[in-house]
């Protein structure tokens, strides 16, 4: 089975369902993530992938089933509780999901605001991620004007800076050219070097068969 | 906390200058509108006030009253409820006054063999007594005094003047108060939409982490200042419309009694307050809907 055990787990999933209306997305998920672990969660358009990574961050909520994620029992956590869940993730989407009037740098630097960090601590933190990922020189721009490629650097950027313990990427490669996709796929290695846990969802095989990382095949819902 | 939701409202701000002063704009028109009604109504009330305070009673004594008759009469006036002033114009002055009215047809005057005009009380009446039924009351007391032949104080106009004041007086209460109410809906409308074009952004720093408080600061901020800067916005542009066209219209010169007058600092600091306070408002409920899970 896909489920590694082991008492260094970070996210637990058992019998996870989700539905909207009579639609199933998920049905009857049991998972277990360890820390550091490098997973791909893949599966054809509609099999799950997206509502697995919303249900984890608390994007969604479960229909029934539960989750643990570093701790916390996210059917009992309260809703202030939710900020402090979503601050143990960086989360990566297919079309990023910049906010288009602020900076990159105000990109970036918003998760450690959120975080509360003084401004002075925010600057060097910020730079030394946007010179990690390679887009330091572009800091003042805004993201209209930036690529697919660089956008999607901004967002890894966005979720690295607050070193969180897991990272999340849904489809993160899913809109860009194959040279950008993998220098991306190289930033979420070196994310995941740094100790974070990093699940990946994507329907890209290429992918999946050139990288090492435990696969978690999802069909109509169901983990095959 | 608060301070640093101040700086990101400001950044937020600079960030979005097309929205926040589509928005500002939007507020400073209304409240440009509501405060000219208000300017308007203000200034009629005045004015009509101010012909009203220039009502008198006029007095009409008998032939022939003697000086200490006419002055215990004019204490008895004077001492009346509602009456500010007495002057005593004897019918000599009467007459010199109105030869000096009539001017080239004084000569009309020139042909009667005696002035036919009486000794007359003018009366003016204290700021308590300026309801119509006050009026009709005190000079029916003076009517029905010793030596007084006559009372007069333009009753037909006064009924008249009477129905259309308080008919302006409504009219204007009314039409404000629909402006007002209009102006309170765009404003709050305006803000909800500028919390709505931003719906995205919200969502996506609630998935970074950020609590409640985080995102409903600056947006609060954001809004206050916007309501804020409307209003003194639309303060401004009446204030100078004021300027530029009251020294074209000066009804000073036609009535002497009257003078046009800018709202009061009060009232714009009112207005002012009241668009940050539904800037407020308009916020609370807009976000309120974005910051369901």
């Amino acid at each position: 089975m896909y489920a590694v055990q082991g008492n260094n787990s970070i996210i637990r999933m058992f019998h996870v369902s989700k539905w909207y209306g009579k639609m199933v997305a998920l049905s009857d998920v049991t998972l277990n993530v360890c820390q550091n672990e490098f997973i791909f969660v893949t599966g054809p358009s509609g099999a799950g992938k997206s509502t697995m990574i919303k249900l984890l961050y608390m994007g969604e909520t479960v229909s029934s089933g539960s989750i643990l994620v570093d701790g916390m029992n996210l059917a009992r956590i309260s809703k202030k509780q939710i900020p402090m869940l979503r601050r143990k993730f960086g989360v990566i989407f297919q079309d990023f999901k910049l906010i288009p009037t602020k900076t990159v740098f105000q990109n970036v630097s918003l998760v450690l605001e959120v975080a509360g960090f003084k401004p002075k601590e925010i600057y060097p933190l910020v730079m030394d991620v946007l010179e990690r990922v390679g887009i330091e020189d572009r800091s003042e721009e805004f993201p209209p004007v930036l690529s697919g490629g660089e956008k999607q650097r901004v967002a890894i950027a966005r979720a690295m800076v607050g070193t969180p313990k897991i990272v999340l990427a849904d489809e993160p490669t899913g809109s860009l050219d194959p040279d950008s996709a993998a220098h991306i796929f190289q930033l979420l290695r070196s994310v995941h070097e740094r100790g974070a846990t990093v699940i990946i969802a994507t329907h890209d095989q290429q992918m999946i068969n050139n990288h090492h990382g435990r696969v978690v095949r999802l069909v109509k819902g169901r983990m095959a | 906390m608060l301070i640093f939701a101040a700086r990101r409202a400001l950044t937020d701000i600079v960030n979005n200058k097309f929205l926040h002063i589509v928005s500002i704009v939007t507020i400073a028109l209304s409240v440009f509108i509501v405060s000219a009604f208000s300017l308007f109504f203000n200034n009629a009330t005045d004015f009509l006030d101010a012909w009203r305070k220039g009502v008198r009673i006029i007095a009409y004594m008998s032939n022939n009253v003697a000086e200490p008759q006419r002055t215990e009469l004019m204490e008895t006036i004077r001492n009346s409820s509602g009456v500010a002033a007495i002057e005593f114009i004897s019918k000599d002055d009467a007459y010199n006054d109105l030869k000096e009215k009539i001017g080239q047809q004084s000569s009309l005057l020139d042909g009667l063999d005696k002035n036919p005009l009486p000794d007359s009380l003018e009366i003016t009446l204290a700021d308590s007594c300026r309801k119509l039924e006050d009026i009709e009351e005190l000079s029916q007391n003076i009517g029905g005094l010793p030596y007084v032949a006559d009372v007069e104080y333009a009753q037909k106009w006064l009924h008249r003047f009477n129905g259309i004041y308080n008919l302006f007086k409504v009219t204007g209460l009314v039409l404000v108060s629909i402006f007002f109410i209009a102006t309170l809906l765009i404003i709050a409308n305006t803000i909800r939409l500028t919390m709505y074009s931003r719906r995205e952004e919200i969502e996506i720093i609630r998935i970074i982490g950020a609590d409640e408080e985080f995102i409903k600061y600056p947006l609060f901020f954001e809004a206050v200042a916007q309501g804020f800067l409307g209003g003194v916005a639309g303060i401004l542009m009446l204030y100078l419309a004021f300027v530029l066209t009251v020294p074209n219209f000066a009804p000073e010169t036609v009535f002497s009694f009257f003078e046009i007058r800018f709202i009061s600092v009060k009232f714009s600091l009112a207005i002012v307050l009241c668009s940050m306070m539904i800037g407020w408002v308009g916020c609370f409920f807009s976000i309120r809907k974005f910051l369901k899970l």
